[in-house]
C-alpha cells in the first residue's frame, strides 16, 4: 500500500514538472499552428546555462528560474521576430522543419560550448528526501514540482482573466475573427511564442536538477513533450495537464511494479489506445460546428 | 460618406476587383448584389481591412481607411461581420460579445454599458451568454457576431450574407436587427446572395459584375429593373414569388390541403 502511494505521489510530482514543460508547446501550437520542435533543445539550452551558473557561483538552480524566465521570454520574442514569423500562415509542416533546423543549431552550439557530456546540477538538498506519513518526498522533485505549478497557475490567471490572455485565446480559436475585433495577430503571436518560450526558463531549471542532460538529449524530451500533448488534445492546455499527469504516474507506476525499461513504452501504449477513441486527443473538443463544418 | 475609387484587390491570383468606384451614403442600407465571384464579399474585406487594396483607395468622411489594417478600421467604427466562423468556438457567447469591445478594453464603464445594451437589444446574448459559441445553431451564431460588432457602436456595419443558411424565422431576427440598427443611426453596407430579401431590406442597390460596378439606385427601382429581374430575380419585374401564384389564380392557401 506505502508502496503504490509513493508511486502515485512520485507520479504526480514528475507529471506537475512535464506539465509545465508541455505547456508552452501546446501554447505555441494552440495560438499559431507552429510544432515547435526546438521546445526541447530550449530546454536543455536552460539547463547548460543553469548547471553552468549554478556550478560558478553556488546559485540554486531552481530559483534561477527567475532570472532564466524573462531571459526566455526575451529570447522567443527574438526568435519569432526574426525567425519565425517569416512562415506565419504556412502550413505546420514547415514549422517543423524551422524548428527542427532551430533545435539541431542549438544542440550544435552546445556541444562545441559546453561538450558533449552528461551534465546534472547537485545543489546541497539533491539527495534528501522530505518524509511524509512513511511516504519519502525527494526535496529536489517537491521544489520542482512547486515551481511548475506556481507557473502553470500564472498561467492560467493570465490566459483566463487578462485581455492579453483573451486576445491569445481568441487567435488560437479564430484568427480572421480576432483581427475583425481589433486583435493585431502579429503581435499576439510573437507574445503567444515568447510567453510559451519563457516556460522553458522555469522548466529548464528545473531539468537540470532533476536529469542528467547532454546536448542531445532534446530529442528524448520533444519526443515526451509531443505525446504528451497528442494525449491531452494539441492545443489544450488543461489537456497538457492531464496529460502529463499520465505520463508521470505511468512511468512511476511501471517502474515499481515492472521495469524502468517499460516505463516509456507503457505512456504511449496509452497515447494508442486512447487515439484509437478519441482521435481529437482527451481534451480536444469536438463542438456542434465541428460535426457539422 | 464611405467612398470606394478604383479599387483593385485579389488574393493572388488576379485581381478580384477591377477598378471599383462605390459611394456607399451615410445612414443609408446600401446591398450589393450580384453572380458568384463577382466580388461581393470581397469589397467587404478591402473595407474592413481584412484585404489590402493593390491600388485605389477607400476613405470614411474624408480620412483613409485602406491602409489602417483591420485594428485600425475598426478605430474608425466600421465592423464587419463576415460570411461564416466569425465566433471563438471555445468561448462563451458572454466572452465572445465582450470580445467586439476588445478595442474598449481600457474603459470598463463603457464596456459593461454597451455589453448590458447589446444583451438586452439582442436576447440569446442574455439567454445563452454561459454556452460555448461552437455550440449555437447558424442563426444563433449570427445573432451573437452581430451583437459582437455593435459592442464598438459602428458608425458603418458591413454585413456578408446575413441570410446565409438562417430559416425564415431566424432570417426576420436579423434583418430587424439591420433595420434596428439603420434605424439608429448606423450605415449598413450588406452583401446578398438572396437578391429580393437583400433588396427588400435596402435603401441602396448596387449590382457588382466582374468586379465593378454594373448598376446602382435606390433599392426599390433595382426590384422593379427588368434586366435585374430578369437576372437575379428569376422573373419579370416587380413580380414576387406570392404574385406570381396569384397571378396564376391560384387561391392564396393553396396546397395547405384546405
Amino acid at each position: 500500500m506505502t508502496q503504490l502511494v509513493q508511486a502515485l505521489v512520485l507520479g504526480l510530482l514528475i507529471g506537475g514538472v512535464y506539465a509545465l514543460m508541455a505547456s508552452g508547446l501546446t501554447l505555441i501550437f494552440g495560438v499559431m499552428n507552429i510544432i515547435n520542435v526546438a521546445h526541447g533543445a530550449l530546454l536543455i539550452l536552460v539547463a547548460f546555462i543553469t548547471w553552468k551558473i549554478w556550478s560558478l557561483t553556488g546559485v540554486d538552480p531552481i530559483l534561477l528560474a527567475v532570472v532564466m524566465t524573462p531571459l526566455m521570454f526575451g529570447f522567443g520574442w527574438l526568435l519569432y521576430k526574426g525567425v519565425l514569423s517569416r512562415i506565419s500562415g504556412s502550413s505546420p509542416g514547415m514549422s517543423v522543419l524551422l524548428t527542427f533546423g532551430i533545435a539541431i543549431t542549438i544542440e550544435g552550439v552546445l556541444n562545441v560550448t559546453a561538450g558533449n557530456k552528461f551534465r546534472s546540477a547537485t545543489p546541497s538538498y539533491f539527495s534528501e528526501s522530505y518524509r511524509v506519513l512513511g511516504i519519502s518526498l525527494p526535496k529536489a522533485q517537491v521544489y520542482g514540482c512547486l515551481a511548475a505549478v506556481l507557473v502553470l497557475g500564472l498561467l492560467y490567471v493570465v490566459l483566463a482573466r487578462t485581455w492579453t490572455g483573451r486576445a491569445i485565446r481568441a487567435t488560437a480559436q479564430n484568427s480572421s475573427g480576432a483581427a475583425l475585433v481589433g486583435i493585431q495577430a502579429s503581435a499576439v503571436a510573437a507574445l503567444a511564442f515568447a510567453i510559451g518560450t519563457a516556460t522553458t526558463g522555469v522548466g529548464g531549471s528545473i531539468l537540470s536538477v532533476l536529469y542528467p542532460f547532454f546536448p542531445a538529449s532534446h530529442y528524448d524530451w520533444i519526443s515526451r513533450l509531443l505525446g504528451i500533448i497528442v494525449l491531452g488534445g494539441m492545443g489544450s492546455l488543461a489537456g497538457a495537464l492531464i496529460g502529463a499527469l499520465i505520463l508521470g504516474l505511468a512511468e512511476t507506476l511501471t517502474a515499481t511494479y515492472g521495469s524502468l525499461q517499460w516505463s516509456t513504452l507503457i505512456f504511449y501504449a496509452v497515447i494508442l489506445v486512447v487515439l484509437l477513441f478519441r482521435p481529437q486527443g482527451l481534451f480536444g473538443s469536438r463542438l456542434r460546428q465541428d460535426v457539422m463544418a | 460618406m464611405l467612398t470606394i475609387s478604383g479599387v483593385f484587390a485579389g488574393y493572388g491570383g488576379g485581381d478580384v476587383l477591377q477598378g471599383l468606384d462605390l459611394e456607399v451614403p451615410t445612414g443609408a442600407i446600401t446591398c450589393i448584389v450580384g453572380p458568384n465571384g463577382a466580388g461581393k464579399s470581397t469589397v467587404l474585406r478591402v473595407v474592413s481591412g481584412l484585404l489590402k487594396p493593390r491600388l485605389g483607395t477607400i476613405d470614411l468622411d474624408g480620412v483613409r481607411l485602406d491602409q489602417l489594417g483591420c485594428a485600425g478600421v475598426l478605430a474608425k467604427g466600421v465592423a464587419q461581420v463576415p460570411q461564416s466562423q466569425a465566433l471563438f468556438p471555445q468561448m462563451t457567447i458572454r466572452e465572445n460579445v465582450l470580445l467586439g469591445g476588445y478595442t474598449l478594453r481600457r474603459d470598463k464603464s463603457l464596456l459593461n454599458k454597451r455589453y448590458d445594451h447589446v444583451s438586452e437589444l439582442i436576447p440569446i446574448v442574455a439567454e445563452r451568454s454561459n454556452d460555448k459559441a461552437g455550440n449555437l445553431s447558424g442563426g444563433q451564431r449570427r445573432m451573437v457576431e452581430i451583437a459582437r460588432c455593435l459592442m464598438v457602436d459602428p458608425s458603418v456595419l458591413l454585413l456578408d450574407e446575413p441570410s446565409l443558411g438562417l430559416d425564415p424565422k431566424s432570417l426576420t431576427g436579423v434583418s430587424q436587427l439591420v433595420r434596428d440598427a439603420n434605424a439608429a443611426g448606423t450605415t449598413v453596407l450588406l452583401v446578398e446572395q438572396n437578391v429580393r430579401l437583400g433588396l427588400s431590406m435596402a435603401t441602396h442597390g448596387v449590382v457588382l459584375e466582374g468586379g465593378r460596378v454594373r448598376l446602382e439606385a435606390p433599392a426599390g427601382e433595382l426590384m422593379a429593373n427588368p434586366e435585374v429581374a430578369e437576372l437575379y430575380l428569376g422573373g419579370h419585374a416587380g413580380e414576387s414569388r406570392t404574385a406570381r401564384v396569384g397571378g396564376t389564380s391560384l387561391p392564396a392557401d393553396a396546397g395547405t390541403g384546405r
